[in-house]
């Protein structure tokens, strides 16, 4: 009877407490909310079904990833807006590089250094993203030891070119004919593309109405080549700074202030030489260029309706290229590396780096920032990763880019983790946006023949040197 | 209650009762915000940094009009507003007395006539940029069809603003007309018969009988659109950006990226004011030309 007694008891106990603990932990688990302002595509789309089906914050409260999805043409001006009327909705934000400078300095944007010091799982994640990335995305003053983000979606540009062109025999022969170069079929034949045999591509394929091409009569003219020659945003800079890095030139190094100039290093001989450059094969291009408004979406968009041979372009805009619902030409494209420049017998790519970080705002409390943190975790374990690019994403983590398969698993995976190492950034600094605008109005202006290279080059010079020594950021 | 009730209802105090929500409304979207960004154009001030204000007197006025961008963008809107609203005045004008006549399908083609005011700035803008697009826009295939080669129009200045201007004249003529047509209808038959009578020609009916009823409408209508076109923005940003390079980068673009591209807000804040100046300048100088022709009739 006693035993029965205390077997009741112990029973009685352990359910009250079981009842107990079960309350405790129920009334403590927290619903939260973490809002991300984000652009409207796939690789932040995937983000918010990804966390819809899989992320349980290990802390044990109840949190959800509510992704405001912005359009691309204006995600800026809503993330200014939101960031400057003081609203503070967001704590997550994807924000492109470039920008961090404005709202670090805004304090808007907050230093992760004191989380990551406490943190060993943040301190691998941040061993394992490329370093690239963490530099381009991540670093204020840029290249400094300050972290101020982790990558959402990197990018890089990559050739998309026809295979039933570039790998046709006549075509090949013909080419190798005019040229006495082989004409460019296999990821390997790309390798040894540079920049003269792109121009020779473009004059190649560019055929009037009419002419054969690869065996059939064209019914409409056709282009060689095509790259970013856009005015707005950041549509031509991204693609000229590769021309000037390639080419031995700078832009102003903000990691270099005060005594970087930009005055006899940005209008520099070899600075006017890359513009010439990059401007001479703009005549393969379709007729667009002429108005200085062949963006990114343009050349994909006429990549697809299969009026061009080859384009150079971002590779998560130009995924749709492979995507048989809208591109007719899903079925014969393949990506390659881009172009380079050979430079005492290697040849190099430097390029300017795609993608966005994604940062935390500062006036959340120690719980939400905390949560917030879960959610990088999260988005930068090796699972999600993966998974992600399986879906179409690219991995920031060496981890997951250099893993069996990995590859395979998109056609510009390739390109895209050969690509990284090259990467470089323009300005973070709050005065980007007027470095920007003046920049692709000068470049604008020598893309349509109202200036000489050498003039917008001067222009630029001029304004960066007098706009920055203005703002103290040059002696 | 009932006598609080009674007393705000009173006919002396029912007026103002019935008018507060409207200034409410008006003082909160319209005067409030003008108000704060005055005082903010004498303030050093960034929307994009939670830095408070510090004062700056006239710094941003002295440093706007002391910029020749803000000068050259003020020319560029100047030739624009001149061609545009001409365009718009003389077709206006030429449609209106067209549509003063009867013929069969009057009423159809001119709702037709009518529709391209009624669209939004931005449908019109894409529906442009796609017209004038030179690989697959149906101008270049006109021009590819008979010369065998695409044209870009957007590809110079005076075509970018040509394109700018025929879509802008495009959208706004009718209004034009529409204002004309009113003064039209509204000449008294009695006063062509006794012109008639008096044998006069189809010019001297136009200038005695006609021109003098239209001449108030517009003058309206050239008020309304010089200000309108003054203040250009979403067209051009859609259709050229303001490109090639910046020679159809209007006053009203400029100002967006002062205030939302480079977050100047103080400066602005000034060169917005500026320009309400410029057109608050120009309706009354429009008013006074109004008035004296008035007095002088």
């Amino acid at each position: 009877m006693k035993n029965v007694i205390v077997k009741g008891g112990i029973i009685a106990a352990t359910a009250m407490m079981a009842l107990t603990a079960g309350f405790t932990t129920s009334a403590s688990a927290k619903d939260i909310v973490i809002q991300m302002a984000a652009p409207d595509w796939g690789p932040t789309r995937f983000m918010q079904e990804y966390a819809d089906k899989s992320y349980k914050s290990p802390s044990g409260n109840n949190v959800k990833l509510a992704i405001d999805f912005i359009p691309w043409p204006s995600f800026y001006e809503r993330v200014a807006a939101s960031m400057a009327s003081g609203e503070k909705k967001y704590q997550l934000v994807v924000s492109d590089s470039q920008w961090i400078g404005t709202f670090i300095e805004g304090g808007q944007f907050m230093k992760l250094n004191e989380y990551i010091d406490k943190d060993p799982e943040l301190q691998g994640i941040l061993e394992d993203v490329h370093p690239a990335l963490t530099t381009a995305y991540a670093t204020y003053p840029y290249k400094s030891e300050n972290i101020y983000g982790f990558p959402q979606m990197p990018d890089t540009k990559v050739s998309v070119y026809r295979t039933d062109l570039f790998c046709d025999a006549g075509e090949k022969a013909a080419f190798k004919a005019k040229y006495s170069k082989m004409l460019p079929c296999s990821y390997e034949d790309w390798e040894a593309v540079d920049w003269d045999t792109w121009g020779n591509i473009g004059e190649f394929f560019t055929r009037k109405a009419g002419e054969k091409l690869a065996g059939k009569t064209l019914t409409e003219d056709f282009y060689g080549v095509a790259y970013q020659a856009g005015k707005g945003y950041d549509f031509s800079s991204c693609q000229i700074n590769a021309f000037i890095w390639q080419g031995g030139a700078s832009i102003w190094d903000e990691s270099n202030q005060p005594n970087a100039q930009a005055e006899g290093v940005v209008n520099s001989p070899e600075a006017v030489a890359a513009l010439e450059k990059y401007i001479s094969y703009l005549k393969y291009a379709p007729p667009v260029w002429k108005t200085g408004q062949m963006d990114i979406f343009q050349i994909n968009d006429l990549y697809m309706q299969g009026k061009i041979a080859a384009i150079v372009n971002w590779n998560a805009v130009s995924a749709t290229a492979v995507n048989p619902e809208v591109s007719t030409v899903a079925d014969k494209t393949a990506y390659a590396l881009p172009p380079g420049t050979m430079v005492d017998g290697k040849m190099v790519r430097w390029d300017n780096i795609g993608g966005q970080p994604f940062v935390l705002t500062t006036w959340n409390d120690d719980e939400v920032v905390q949560e917030s943190l879960n959610i990088v975790k999260w988005w930068l374990s090796d699972d999600t990763q993966t998974n992600f690019a399986k879906n179409g994403g690219s991995s920031a983590l060496q981890s997951v880019m250099n893993a069996p398969g990995y590859n395979d698993l998109e056609p510009w995976n390739r390109a895209h983790v050969e690509l990284l190492p090259w990467q470089m950034d323009f300005w973070h600094v709050p005065e980007f946006f007027e470095l920007l605008t003046q920049q692709q109005e000068e470049f604008d202006k020598a893309i349509t023949g109202q200036v000489t290279a050498k003039e917008a080059m001067d222009a630029i010079a001029n304004y960066q040197q007098e706009l920055l020594t203005e703002v103290g950021r040059i002696d | 209650m009932s006598g609080f009730f009674n007393w705000i209802m009173d006919p002396k105090r029912r007026g103002a009762l019935l008018v507060t929500p409207a200034i409410i409304l008006l003082f909160v979207m319209n005067i409030f915000p003008l108000m704060w960004s005055f005082g903010l154009s004498f303030f050093h001030y960034k929307a994009s940094s939670l830095k408070p204000p510090r004062f700056a007197g006239l710094y941003y006025y002295e440093k706007v009009l002391s910029d020749p961008v803000v000068w050259e963008r003020f020319q560029t809107t100047a030739l624009i507003v001149a061609s545009s609203v001409f365009v718009q005045m003389v077709f206006g004008f030429a449609l209106a007395l067209l549509f003063a006549k009867k013929f069969p399908l009057r009423r159809e083609i001119l709702m037709l006539i009518l529709t391209p005011m009624m669209l939004s700035f931005v449908a019109v803008g894409v529906f442009f940029k796609l017209f004038y697009e030179p690989t697959f826009g149906l101008i270049s295939q006109a021009f590819i069809y008979f010369t065998g080669e695409p044209f870009a129009l957007l590809s110079t200045t005076w075509g970018a603003i040509a394109g700018i201007v025929i879509a802008d004249a495009w959208m706004w003529t009718p209004f034009v007309m529409l204002l004309v047509l009113a003064g039209l209808v509204s000449v008294p038959n009695y006063l062509y018969e006794a012109a008639e009578v008096d044998r006069a020609t189809g010019w001297e009916r136009f200038k005695t009988v006609t021109f003098p009823y239209v001449k108030g409408l517009l003058l309206l209508a050239l008020l309304f659109r010089t200000i309108e076109t003054f203040k250009l923005f979403d067209v051009v940003y859609i259709i050229t950006a303001g490109g090639p390079g910046t020679s159809t980068e209007t006053i009203a673009v400029y100002v967006y990226r002062v205030a939302f591209q480079y977050f100047k807000t103080s400066q602005s804040s000034a060169l917005s004011y500026i320009l309400l100046f410029v057109v608050i300048v120009l309706t009354n100088l429009y008013l006074y030309f109004v008035n004296r022709r008035e007095q002088e009739g």
